[in-house]
């Protein structure tokens, strides 16, 4: 597993209330296990995954190509003692999964907070983030509804998945649609400036010198 | 960078000690992840250079109009007049183009690539949005574990505090009368406690008694000695905060020199992508970059051929030098070379260790097995230097260009890196121990044009070499 022979390093965070499930999440989907036991996670921790991501965007120059990436995929605890902590961590993550519990209202209420908590401490204003309910099995104990979670997707413009740790279902999707979510916005965000880092930069950069270079000639 | 430090700083000492000792398990993890992905970046930098030299040899003058950038091939007139690269504006011929609308160079287009897998993107919009940040590559758990390395550091082996710290802060700020009166080595004593406690949290209470004592304190001193040394404690403390600001990103940078030992030369060069480095961080993968345009103005060239393995029954790091091709001439005049291999352990400059010196030969076979007795664990942080010289006359060297191997990222068990590999030499930043202390600190960008390749890698070569001399002296 730890090797450098991987194409991409993408970097994930999970991220909600504490008990939502992050932590049985990221296990199910690295090691396809499930653990019914909560044990609170400590600050931070990750899990690893390597995955093979095959490029399926409209760009001549990378479709259908299969890439190696390894996921490191960050799981955050959701106690607000640890917050601080946490929130410190988001920088350094390319795309978030943005937990809360179907059976817990409250959970689903607080999904506004860490919006705004991601917003002021993500790498960007608008990073790419999944909205995934989580616990979708225990249908009897549900609380949050499919409209009401998707409702509330579709403002931030964002996917959204009903997944179960326990079960498995839709564990992958939904960090699969995050990491083609982040592969594009690599494409976008280094294409989006069409020529500018050869041309302008290089070239501004290069009259800048020149003078440097004739004062110590003197 | 100041009050981000004050911050994370807190973030750990909120932690009780087994939840710190979790915490910083992760972060160590998080830290060999990154080891092994910046060698990886390394690498892919080192062969992106590569890939940019093949393309422009332009050794000779008659870099012309009518060829292609990439491959030299003359362009037609008419038929294959090649057409101008948006992304370096060169002209190049239809073999040399990747994808079809909208294409590139293969260079640009290797350029662009890596952007995306090194994840330079996403530094690049990070630093948009945070732009106050000095470092680029900064991330927040290596400076987590920068910043409870070094306060653990300080809290096992008490370093010595600077005197003007003391002066400084402690006595001239509050009480500058107090300074004959109480002596240097019990201050420091002081000073040491309150920061181990410090560390260790010192509680809120003491500020309340603080307050009390500060405004006891101005008239009678003297008389308590008890008074006296919770006083000084607390000044300290104090004091002790004061510079932990400015000081802290000192300690970092310290930290990140003895990363890139002997790779300081920083002259980056980063012709398409414009990014922008910030020293630090990818100090040795700069090395590598920063080589080629060295390169073409001192002629440094030639390989070296080399195996590294880990033998955990006698714990011994053994290199063996198989040989060296295209070395360039040590005796330039009289295209004389005898050369041989200086191996080197840093930091610290240990076990230096030389071949036999070959004769009259730039493709010289060494064959010569080395065993460094090292832990295995103690090659965290350590990188092995192999460096090429040719022994003249008189005893005189002529450094033909270096190798850099960081062991704590280095795959033993990898059956590849045990056998022969070839290795790129590299040209060295500056001599001896010069090098070690300054890793960090120069910050270089040097950007060129490709169109005028030639002018702007003298321009490169020169200006790294200004700059080197310009800093060091501020230092």
């Amino acid at each position: 597993m730890t090797d450098g022979d991987y194409d991409y390093l993408i970097k994930l965070l999970a991220l909600g209330d504490s008990g939502v499930g992050k932590t049985t999440f990221l296990y199910r989907y690295t090691d396809n296990k499930f653990n019914p036991k909560f044990i609170t996670t400590v600050g931070i921790d990750f899990r690893e995954k390597r995955v093979v991501y095959t490029a399926a965007n409209p760009n001549a120059t990378t479709t259908g190509k299969t890439f190696k990436v390894h996921l490191q995929l960050w799981d955050t605890a959701g106690q607000e003692r640890f917050r601080s902590l946490t929130t410190a961590f988001f920088r350094d993550a390319m795309g978030f999964l943005l937990m809360f519990d179907l059976t817990s209202q409250q959970s689903f209420l607080n999904v506004r907070n860490w919006m705004s908590q991601l917003q002021a401490n993500a790498y960007c204003e608008n990073p790419d983030i999944v909205l995934i309910g989580n616990k979708a099995d225990l249908a009897d104990q549900r609380e949050v509804q499919e409209k009401q979670a998707k409702e509330l997707a579709d403002k931030y413009g964002i996917p959204y998945f009903e997944t179960s740790a326990a079960t498995g279902a839709e564990v992958d999707k939904a960090v699969i649609t995050l990491l083609d979510l982040v592969m594009k916005r690599m494409e976008q965000c280094v294409d989006k400036p069409p020529a500018d880092p050869a041309n302008g930069n290089g070239a501004t950069k290069l009259s800048d010198e020149q003078p440097n270079e004739k004062k110590c000639a003197c | 960078m100041i009050t981000d430090c004050c911050r994370l700083k807190m973030d750990l000492t909120f932690l009780q000690t087994l939840e710190r000792e979790r915490v910083l398990e992760v972060l160590r993890r998080d830290q060999q992840l990154r080891t092994i992905e910046e060698d990886r970046i390394r690498r892919m930098k080192h062969d992106l250079q590569e890939l940019r030299r093949r393309g422009a040899k332009s050794f000779s003058r008659q870099y012309g109009e009518r060829t292609c950038a990439r491959c030299q091939r003359p362009l037609g007139k008419l038929w294959n007049s090649g057409a101008v690269c948006r992304g370096c504006s060169h002209r190049i011929c239809s073999r040399c183009r990747v994808g079809a609308e909208d294409w590139k160079c293969t260079v640009c287009h290797a350029y662009r690539d890596v952007k995306f897998r090194s994840g330079e993107w996403f530094l690049e919009e990070r630093a948009k949005k945070f732009p106050c940040t000095t470092d680029k590559y900064e991330m927040v758990g290596d400076k987590l574990l920068t910043t409870y390395s070094v306060f653990s550091h300080i809290s096992v082996v008490p370093p010595t505090p600077p005197p003007y710290l003391l002066s400084d802060y402690a006595f001239l700020s509050r009480h500058g009368d107090l300074k004959n009166s109480k002596p240097f080595t019990k201050s420091m004593e002081d000073l040491m406690d309150s920061f181990t406690s410090h560390i260790k949290k010192i509680s809120t209470s003491q500020n309340d008694v603080r307050g009390d004592l500060l405004s006891v304190d101005n008239d009678q001193r003297d008389s308590k000695l008890s008074t006296q040394k919770s006083l000084s404690e607390t000044d300290i403390s104090k004091s002790s905060r004061l510079f932990k600001g400015p000081s802290l990103p000192n300690l970092f940078k310290k930290s990140k020199d003895s990363d890139q030992e002997g790779s300081s030369t920083g002259a980056e060069e980063e012709t398409s992508c414009g990014s922008e480095y910030s020293g630090g961080k990818r100090g040795s993968s700069c090395s590598i970059l920063s080589t080629d345009c060295l390169l073409e103005s001192v002629s440094m060239d030639g390989e070296l051929e080399l195996a590294l393995s880990y033998s955990s029954d006698s714990s011994c790091l053994e290199i063996t030098v198989g040989c060296c091709r295209n070395l360039s001439h040590g005796d330039a005049k009289k295209k004389k070379c005898h050369p041989y291999v200086k191996l080197c352990m840093l930091p610290g400059k240990s076990g230096k260790m030389k071949t036999t010196v070959k004769k009259n030969m730039t493709n010289p076979v060494y064959n010569e097995v080395f065993k460094f007795p090292i832990e295995r664990h103690l090659l965290l942080g350590k990188r092995l230097q192999a460096s090429v010289w040719h022994s003249g006359t008189l005893r005189r060297k002529v450094f033909l260009g270096e190798a850099l191997f960081p062991l704590d990222g280095w795959r033993f068990e990898d059956k590849t890196s045990q056998s022969f590999n070839w290795y790129p030499l590299c040209h060295k930043a500056s001599e001896g121990s010069a090098v070690e202390r300054h890793g960090g600190e120069v910050l270089l960008r040097v950007k060129f044009s490709s169109s005028e390749q030639r002018e702007v890698m003298q321009l490169s070569s020169f200006k790294s070499l200004q700059e080197k001399d310009t800093r060091r002296q501020i230092i």
